[in-house]
């Protein structure tokens, strides 16, 4: 009888020390599906929609991740998402506050001076459509896109938007709106970004000629020296938005209007630029969005710029085990960008490790993201970069993990000679050389090398707006600190 | 039933729960780059070690008090079912923890074989943590494997 009453005992026990041990571990079906996911790393809208549902299902039990509405908050699912990201090796992260605005609209603003005529004539190959086409066909409402046409002021555009898809000579079907004679760039910006509502992305479709009314007799230097200032004035009151300015190549046949010079006729390519203006955080959003990606990328831009774009953090870890590592080196568990252990190579002495991290949010063309020379690199000890896009032939089993979701390899080597230090890489954000090569202070020679794939008073303009933002910083800074 | 005994009872439960609730940290004093990191996001520390913390427990229980025989008491009959429980214990973690990894595309063969030649150790301790625990209200095996 003893017996079996000590059997039952450490039975018991046994039992007791075992959901003891499991109920210590144990995570809400929640919990666990988001940390299944991140480890996936199966971060799409409709694994966060699958999550939404488990928080809709049991609205009791997660009633704290519930709006007054009653439908899952994605601000407060991020933070968890985050937290439970954070515990990872290495962390993941998963911005799912974009999954927020759902419903963005899109405003075409569609110039239509003298001088843009000629980009949609019928014997041009009709780039400039087309790149408003592809605008409105790759934005996911785009079938509800508004459409106004400008120059002097802004007009509706009569017609549906398969009018507009369809129609093959927009500036025929145009003519007599407004008065094609001049652009005010002050009243166009000024009411794009006045009317503009929160989750709104407008887009001027333009040459980006400043060309205001009644310039007789007035220098060069005064417009370009005014163009400026009226940049810096309107977007100044605007701190808010981003503009992303693409520049593209169009066929032009047809009059051409210099300023305080004779019309001629040209036929050959010019440039053109789409500038998309939005709240920041909606350019944000729409940069981590796979159904945003083509629309964010036209195809066709040559260069491309984004204005007041702030510093990010970007998603990177060490590769603990990469074929270019060479020494030894520990990651630290709870700071991924910490080695510890540092020790470098036997025989060279050289530590040389790789931060695999996600560049493409950066919404910079993967030829800056490529370029070592776009990234200024800090060490004590003169470490050495080498930037390397990821391709999927890199990944095996083990290191899939660490490179999945990446974009680039940023691959560090030097000879330690401190027991601390920190190497710290910067992506540098500096105005762009383009709009420098692509701005002419004279457009009277259409036979000037240059004419071709310059804009008159581009920097001027443009330049305009950096200042209102503030330009200069950078894109984004990783460090890494390395203990002996 | 002696208030000793029943304190290396609560003594070796206690021992066991913090051997399991720290188990990541005793697997990491031999930590590998790659596969430690994904033994913690798939959570296998935690369940190796239970698994560690229960065959030691149960197989221990079942020798003092369902064997419980005078044919099977002396010291190397313990041993028998230690060299058991140091053969159970890892080959059903690697068994878990090849699944998981298996399942999750990884390949992780000669760490594995590593990791769970360690927790056999972890094992044999937990082996004489629980024996010393439960042993002494054994009617047979109670002197095994130290007479009292």
């Amino acid at each position: 009888m003893k017996k079996i009453i000590f059997v039952v005992l450490i039975t018991a026990v046994v039992a007791v020390m075992a959901g003891t041990m499991l109920s210590c571990h144990r995570s809400t079906p929640l919990e666990k599906a988001i940390r299944q996911a991140l480890v996936q790393q199966d971060t799409t809208q409709a694994r966060f929609d699958s999550l939404c549902s488990i928080v809709a299902s049991e609205p009791d039990r997660y009633k704290e991740l519930l709006t007054d509405a009653g439908e899952p908050d994605a601000l407060v699912l991020a933070k968890l998402i985050d937290e439970i990201g954070s515990t990872l090796r290495p962390p993941v992260r998963w911005d799912v506050a974009r999954y927020a605005v759902k419903q963005l609209s899109l405003t075409i603003y569609f110039e239509r001076s003298g001088s843009m005529v000629p980009y949609d004539a019928p014997g041009g190959r009709g780039q400039l459509k087309k790149a408003v086409n592809d605008l409105i066909n790759f934005f996911p409402t785009g079938d509800k896109a508004g459409i106004k046409i400008v120059n002097d002021a802004i007009y509706p555009y009569s017609g549906s938007i398969d009018d507009f898809l369809q129609d093959r000579n927009i500036y025929a079907s145009t003519q007599g709106v407004g008065n094609a004679s001049y652009t005010d760039f002050q009243k166009i910006f000024n009411e794009i970004l006045r009317v503009q509502q929160p989750g709104n992305v407008s887009v001027l479709v333009s040459d980006l000629i400043y060309s205001p009314a009644d310039t007789r007799d007035v220098s060069l230097e005064k417009i370009f020296n005014e163009e400026n200032s009226l940049a810096t004035r309107i977007f100044k009151q605007y701190k808010g938005k981003s503009i992303v300015v693409h520049q593209l190549m169009g066929d032009y046949r047809g009059k051409y209007y210099p300023y305080n010079g004779k019309p001629f006729n040209y036929s050959g390519q010019r440039p053109f630029y789409l500038v998309v203006i939005a709240d920041s955080r909606v350019i944000d959003s729409m940069a981590a969005d796979a159904a945003f990606a083509q629309f964010m990328r036209p195809a066709g831009a040559v260069n491309s710029y984004r204005f007041n774009q702030a510093e990010q953090g970007v998603d990177c870890c060490v590769l603990p085990d990469w074929k270019d590592n060479s020494g030894r080196f520990r990651v630290d568990h709870h700071d991924p960008l910490r080695l510890t252990k540092c020790q470098g190579d036997r025989t060279t002495d050289v530590l040389c490790f790789s931060v695999a991290a996600r560049l493409d949010g950066l919404q910079k063309d993967a030829r800056f993201l490529a370029d070592a020379a776009n990234y200024h690199l800090r060490s004590m000890s003169g470490f050495t970069l080498k930037v390397t896009p990821i391709t999927t032939d890199m990944f095996t089993g083990n290191n899939k993990s660490y490179l999945e979701g990446k974009t680039h390899l940023l691959t560090f080597a030097g000879k330690m000679q401190n027991a601390r230090e920190e190497v710290t890489v910067s992506l540098t954000n500096d105005f762009p050389a383009w709009i420098e090569r692509s701005s002419a202070t004279t457009d009277v020679n259409p036979s000037a090398a240059d004419f071709a794939t310059t804009t008159l008073g581009l920097k001027e303009f443009l330049g305009g707006i950096a200042s209102a933002f503030g330009s200069g910083g950078s894109y984004t800074t990783i460090t890494v600190k390395l203990e002996r | 039933m002696k208030q000793q005994h029943l304190i290396y009872l609560i003594l070796g439960i206690a021992a066991t729960a913090l051997f399991v609730l720290f188990g990541e940290w005793c697997y990491e004093l031999h930590y590998v780059n790659g596969f430690s990191d994904d033994m913690h996001n798939y959570e296998l520390n935690t369940t190796v070690s239970v698994i560690t913390a229960l065959v030691p427990w149960a197989a221990a229980g079942i020798y003092y008090y369902a064997i419980n025989s005078v044919r099977f008491d002396r010291w190397y009959h313990w041993l028998v079912v230690l060299a058991l429980v140091m053969l159970i214990t890892p080959v059903a973690g690697y068994m878990v923890t090849d699944s998981v990894m298996a399942d999750n595309g990884k390949s992780y063969v000669a760490e594995s074989v590593t990791f769970e030649l360690l927790n056999m150790l972890w094992a044999a301790v937990l082996f004489v943590v629980a024996s010393f625990s439960m042993r002494w209200w054994s009617s047979n095996c109670r002197h095994t494997p130290i007479p009292q």
